[in-house]
């Protein structure tokens, strides 16, 4: 298997802060890689330096051998760097509209937009809320609507963000497969998630961040009976990490 | 039917506009609603930016600008003010180039801020470079009629171009909104970052839309000059004339949709001119009071302006037709 993203020595200080430092990983073209860590481990910040939004202070994203990190969002989202956000905040418009919004990119008229993301809509079964403005939908709708702006960007690596977080359980067993489908549409997933029962349900391997540092990275079952991870999440007294 | 009714509520609106010149000959209302268009278009350019979230406090510059352009250029040079539209719209759009610095980099209320500074700056200027402006002398257009100067005897001539220039700049902004530049305005406002993540170059987004908004208040600025005849720097870059009150009737009427601009500005302006009249000759500053007091309710109880109390009107038309369209 190829690698599609290779992330070497990655850091970013804030102050005195290491909010990443020296995390280095590749995905897999066509894996689902989970990442997890505990709260203010450097998840979110990590994304944020892959897809752009924060600069890098050191450290090489390679995406299928191009460099990105000296690269503005909107041009590593054209290069096929998607992603969604923690906090989901739909744009004030219709669903349809919001996953019109990226989908301008590629096609200049508004009927091929419309079109399109009808297609993106029916995928995310959204397709029968499409003129609903997203204030009137669940959460667990407005987390699919992230993930259909995300896919409308033609995305060859997506970033999700606890896409199940804050969702009820049968939520949560409606939007998992999602993921999977999504994967399986021929796009590479890295997603951070806190639930660990769906983690562990779809991902290939997963990455364990702690303290802004990369401890443990292998597949599920490794993963959760490595001593550093146990140590990071219940902080027993490790042995030696 | 409901759009066919509202084609022929439209064509009777404009058949009524198009004849109020024949039916009320008195100048003072000619001049209101001459000065309603002129406001509605002003308020309408204003409100590009505002597509992308970004509040500008400073659109005196660019009505300045245009005007003082236009009328150095006919009355200094005695170039045609048909060349000085395209100037003045053109030397406004540089004036949009420069200001749009401070609108990719700053945000929110530090936007705002700058344009402010960024008017108060060109009003010094027109005050100072007496050998170009006539300093705070201002410049007269000499009364010379005819549709060659662009100057007129009567009101009525205006009355038609502020109506077709109020029209056009309605048009611009609903088709700007519609557009894949006004998708990515409205998503910058919503949400910066993630618009940058979906693969918008946002700085890009405000840069077109201030380029739009910057040219066209330029080109009112020249018309709006050659309708007054008379421009001095306190005038053409009047901080409460063309820099707040477009903003006011944008926030009012509703600011970032295409009707709030026009509702505001047909309600402001004649509010503002029988204020000014009545209260300012009794107490000076006493209609700014009555302003300031309409602006604290509106955003305190309508934060969304006029335009959104009546969308629940608009929606329950929508949903009924969707559940008819249902079943």
């Amino acid at each position: 298997m190829d690698d599609l993203l290779v992330v070497k020595d990655l850091t970013k200080n804030f102050g005195g802060l290491a909010a990443v430092s020296e995390v280095s990983f590749e995905v897999r073209r066509g894996e689902i890689l989970g990442l997890i860590g505990p709260n203010g481990a450097g998840k979110t910040t990590l994304f944020n330096l892959i897809s752009g939004l924060l600069a890098s202070d050191r450290g090489t994203i390679k995406l299928e051998g191009e460099e990105l990190a000296k690269k503005p969002p909107y041009k590593r989202s054209a290069m096929g760097v998607g992603r969604t956000f923690q906090v989901v905040r739909p744009f004030d418009m219709t669903v349809l509209e919001n996953v019109m919004v990226p989908i301008f990119a590629h096609y200049k008229t508004s009927k091929e937009a419309k079109e399109k993301a009808f297609e993106i809509l029916e995928m995310v079964r959204l397709d029968k809320l499409a003129d609903k403005m997203p204030s009137n939908l669940t959460l667990a709708q407005r987390k699919r609507i992230e993930v259909a702006r995300a896919l409308a960007t033609k995305p060859k690596l997506l970033l999700l963000d606890e896409v199940l977080a804050g969702l009820n359980p049968s939520e949560v067993a409606e939007n998992l497969p999602l993921i999977r489908q999504v994967r399986d549409s021929g796009v590479t997933i890295l997603f951070i998630e806190h639930l660990m029962d769906a983690m562990m349900a779809i991902s290939e391997r997963v990455l364990v961040m702690d303290q802004g540092a990369l401890i443990a990275c292998g597949t599920p079952d490794e993963v959760t009976s490595d001593q550093c991870v146990i140590t990071a999440y219940l902080g027993e007294e490790a042995p030696e990490c | 039917m409901r759009t066919n009714k509202l084609i022929i509520a439209t064509a009777i609106l404009m058949l009524g506009l198009l004849v109020v010149p024949v039916f009320f000959t008195s100048t003072f209302i000619l001049h209101m609603f001459t000065l309603v268009f002129f406001y509605i278009a002003l308020t309408a350019a204003w409100n590009i930016p505002a597509f992308g979230g970004k509040f500008s406090l400073g659109h005196a510059a660019f009505f300045g600008l245009g005007g003082y352009t236009a009328a150095i250029l006919y009355v200094k040079c005695g170039i045609s003010p048909y060349i000085g539209m395209f100037a003045g719209t053109f030397v406004a759009m540089l004036g949009g180039v420069i200001l749009s610095f401070p609108l990719v980099r700053l945000k929110g209320p530090f936007f705002t801020l700058a344009s402010i500074a960024f008017a108060e700056v060109l009003r010094m200027v027109a005050v100072d470079w007496r050998s170009l402006t006539n300093g705070s002398v201002g410049i007269n257009i000499p009364f010379k009629p005819g549709w060659l100067n662009l100057t007129f005897t009567s009101g009525m001539p205006f009355y038609y171009i502020a109506m077709g220039l109020a029209i056009a700049v309605i048009l611009l902004s609903w088709w700007i909104r519609s557009s894949s530049l006004g998708y990515h305005l409205r998503a910058a406002a919503a949400d910066e970052d993630a618009a940058k993540a979906l693969g918008i170059n946002t700085a890009k987004s405000h840069f077109l839309g201030l380029m739009w908004s910057s040219g066209l208040t330029g080109l009112i600025g020249v018309l709006y000059v050659f309708y007054n005849y008379v421009l001095e720097p306190g005038s053409g870059f009047s901080m409460d004339r063309f820099s707040l009150q477009p903003a006011m009737n944008g926030i009012i009427g509703g600011m970032g949709t295409i009707w709030g601009p026009v509702i505001g500005a047909i309600i402001m302006t004649p509010l503002g001119e029988f204020l000014r009249f009545y209260l300012g000759t009794i107490q000076q500053g006493l209609n700014f009071v009555v302003y300031g007091l309409m602006l604290i309710a509106v955003v305190n109880f309508v934060p969304g302006g006029i335009v959104s109390l009546m969308e629940p009107w608009f929606k329950k038309k929508k949903s009924g037709d969707s559940s008819a369209a249902d079943n």
